[in-house]
């Protein structure tokens, strides 16, 4: 995945704090990656450790305390007022929660047609053309259902809508923030697979940032792994899951429960709880957790090397691939 | 008769009815399935498949004005359905417990967890303040958290989520139940907290000699915890069976398409997933055939006027409500 080619997105050392003084908690501490065009960067980790700050620092949602971020090489930080905003149609993003991320009082061929009303871009036919074309696209009937509230929907419906809605503005980049995790399996199976057809169709670029990570493979192309802050793994899918590197993801992936009687009941549980924030631990962010941790990894932050081709592992002691 | 009574939990044809403003609700339309002693089951189905009111009607804590429960529910030969409060009362923490998903909101934010446990003890067992404050501190210490007596002490704003669901489940445990029912224990937790929850819960079960019922819409959580599993869809048991025969051997079409549908890390990235078309139905509005018919591709006319019963298929204790099952031949699940 990592040839010549252009990143579509670009960004380096991303930190994002809250608070202040003594308060202040870094909730992304310096995040690089890049995400190259047409592919899916899947962003794991667990609650807390920063997946959906990256996403929304992406969008300027929150705003970054430092680091760039680039896309299709314009400098997302550097736009103010209106290119800000033009900016944002290039880049869209989908929420969690499908049914409180549309206005349950609107009409949903209205809330489809907001950023299109919003630009003016379109003149009054060519507008409804485009929405029906694009809540068909969804698998919504536009005679049918156009005209109703949103509210009448159910939660994989709504998210079906808000999918029609992100791409009104023909973005490049979409971000979906746990789009699927308030779904049931079934419509979230029907909800992945007509991403995957629709990022084919817009050619779209996709981060999918999600806990499940069992979803996230099946989606992307390559996956970052975070913890507390900070990107500990980043690499090909395939050869991410098949041998981790980093000693969290190994633990991540054990933890994680297949729906088949016959798999190894996992032997080691990671144990203890994330760290606060407030307070990381000093060097490797993960050592207060990690059973290879040594004086070193107290002292010294490990940085991202390159262990294999693309894949990546902030780790004194990586893994190697016979130790999976 | 003495048969049934030594089994821990008979379920028979329980049918739980919300009375709503737009017509009769069948949450729960007449399941029956019973259980051994020290045996761990799983409910599995979709939000809206009636999982947990079930659990909640075998706890006997459905007994508003709109709603109708019927059928019976024998706990060690008592009957739950129609008992009265006080009667319930004195089985609740000494028979029969329960842990609710949300941590966040099971417990009282304004009183010490330590105290919460102390109430069940000295209300139910009767202990007097010092020794319930004992006998606290050793649950604490036995769901796994650190300096319990310190802990006692602490509000629960001050846990962790994981925390939290420990102390949830010292408070279940204090009076020693004989049956655990767990609704989605581990559903807002992150994976390597629920995979700690998830050995605790088996750790106790086989230590304190309990039965556990493990509600739980995540197939990978049933898996490999479980040694029987009740699939379930729109208020009925659609396949029940051991773990193993329901995962390779099953015969009822929803319960492959649920098995289907979610995606494996197994699995290659961009593997396509199998769908089911449509969503599960509305309840006010169910039909007389089969629930599943309007999504499944085997449904006949047969399915949509009249409903299938639970038949027994080739294994012991596996039965599955389809008139067009799946043939026999064994699946794998997995490669």
């Amino acid at each position: 995945m990592t040839e010549t080619r252009e990143p579509l997105l670009k960004v380096s050392d991303l930190v994002v704090t809250f608070g202040m003084g003594r308060h202040q908690v870094a909730a992304v501490a310096g995040v690089s990656f890049e995400i190259y065009e047409g592919e899916t960067l899947g962003l794991v980790g667990e609650s807390g450790c920063g997946k959906s700050t990256t996403g929304k620092a992406l969008m300027r949602i929150v705003e970054p305390s430092s680091g760039t971020i680039e896309l299709d090489g314009t400098d997302v930080i550097a736009q103010k007022g209106k290119a800000l905003r033009n900016i944002r149609t290039r880049m869209q993003m989908i929420f969690q929660d499908p049914i409180s991320s549309l206005n349950p009082r609107r009409r949903i061929k209205d809330i489809v047609a907001e950023p299109l009303d919003c630009w003016k871009s379109v003149t009054g036919d060519e507008r409804d053309v485009l929405i029906s074309d694009l809540l068909t696209k969804v698998g919504i009937d536009p005679k049918v259902y156009g005209n109703r509230y949103a509210r009448q929907f159910s939660g994989g419906q709504c998210q079906r809508i808000s999918i029609a809605r992100s791409l009104a503005m023909r973005p490049k980049l979409l971000i979906c923030d746990e789009m699927v995790s308030a779904l049931d399996v079934s419509v979230q199976a029907q909800i992945l697979n007509l991403l995957e057809d629709l990022k084919h169709e817009y050619g779209l670029t996709l981060l999918f940032i999600a806990h499940d990570l069992a979803v996230v493979k099946n989606v992307s192309d390559r996956v970052a792994v975070m913890y507390l802050g900070r990107i500990c793994e980043i690499g090909p899918a395939d050869t991410l899951y098949e041998a981790p590197a980093h000693p969290y993801t190994k633990f991540l992936l054990g933890a994680a429960l297949e729906a088949d009687p016959d798999s190894p009941v996992h032997g080691e549980v990671l144990g203890g709880e994330p760290p606060s924030p407030l307070n990381p631990p000093s060097g490797c962010r993960f050592r207060t957790r990690c059973p290879f941790a040594t004086e070193k990894c107290v002292e010294i932050e490990p940085q991202l090397e390159e262990v294999a081709p693309g894949h990546h592992v902030a780790c004194h002691y990586p893994l190697t691939i016979s130790k999976k | 008769m003495s048969v049934e009574q030594e089994k821990l939990l008979v379920v028979k044809d329980l049918a739980t009815t919300f009375h709503t403003a737009g017509g009769d609700l069948p949450a729960v339309g007449g399941v029956s399935f019973d259980m051994e002693r020290n045996q761990t089951i799983g409910i599995v189905g979709e939000s809206g498949s009636g999982k947990t009111v079930l659990s909640r009607t075998i706890m006997g804590l459905q007994q508003r004005t709109n709603v109708t429960v019927t059928g019976s529910v024998l706990l060690s030969g008592f009957e739950m359905v129609g008992a009265s409060e006080d009667d319930k009362r004195k089985r609740w923490g000494t028979e029969v417990a329960m842990i609710f998903q949300d941590p966040m909101t099971s417990l009282n934010p304004v009183m010490k967890v330590g105290k919460q446990i102390d109430e069940t003890l000295r209300v139910r067992l009767g202990m007097s303040k010092v020794d319930a404050k004992a006998r606290a501190i050793e649950l604490l210490e036995l769901v796994g958290i650190p300096s319990p007596q310190y802990r006692y002490d602490a509000y629960p704003g001050q846990l962790s989520g994981g925390m939290r669901q420990r102390v949830v489940i010292a408070i279940a445990l204090a009076c020693s139940p004989q049956l655990l029912l767990a609704d989605e224990p581990t559903t807002g937790l992150d994976v390597t907290i629920q995979a700690q929850i998830l050995n605790l819960l088996e750790e106790l079960k086989e230590r304190l000699e309990m039965s556990v019922v493990l509600v739980t819409h995540d197939l990978g959580v049933v898996a490999t915890r479980t040694s029987r599993i009740i699939v379930m869809y729109a208020g009925r048991i659609v396949e029940i069976g051991s773990t193993r025969e329901v995962f390779a051997g099953h015969r009822m079409p929803y319960t492959r398409a649920l098995l289907e549908s979610s995606p494996k890390v197994s699995n290659a990235s961009h593997t396509r997933l199998t769908t089911i078309p449509g969503r599960p139905p509305n309840l006010l509005k169910l039909t007389d055939g089969c629930s599943f018919a309007p999504r499944c591709s085997y449904a006949t006319d047969k399915c949509r006027v009249e409903r299938p019963e639970l038949q027994a298929a080739d294994e012991p204790g596996h039965m599955f409500a389809c008139w067009n099952p799946l043939p026999k031949t064994r699946r794998t699940v997995r490669k």
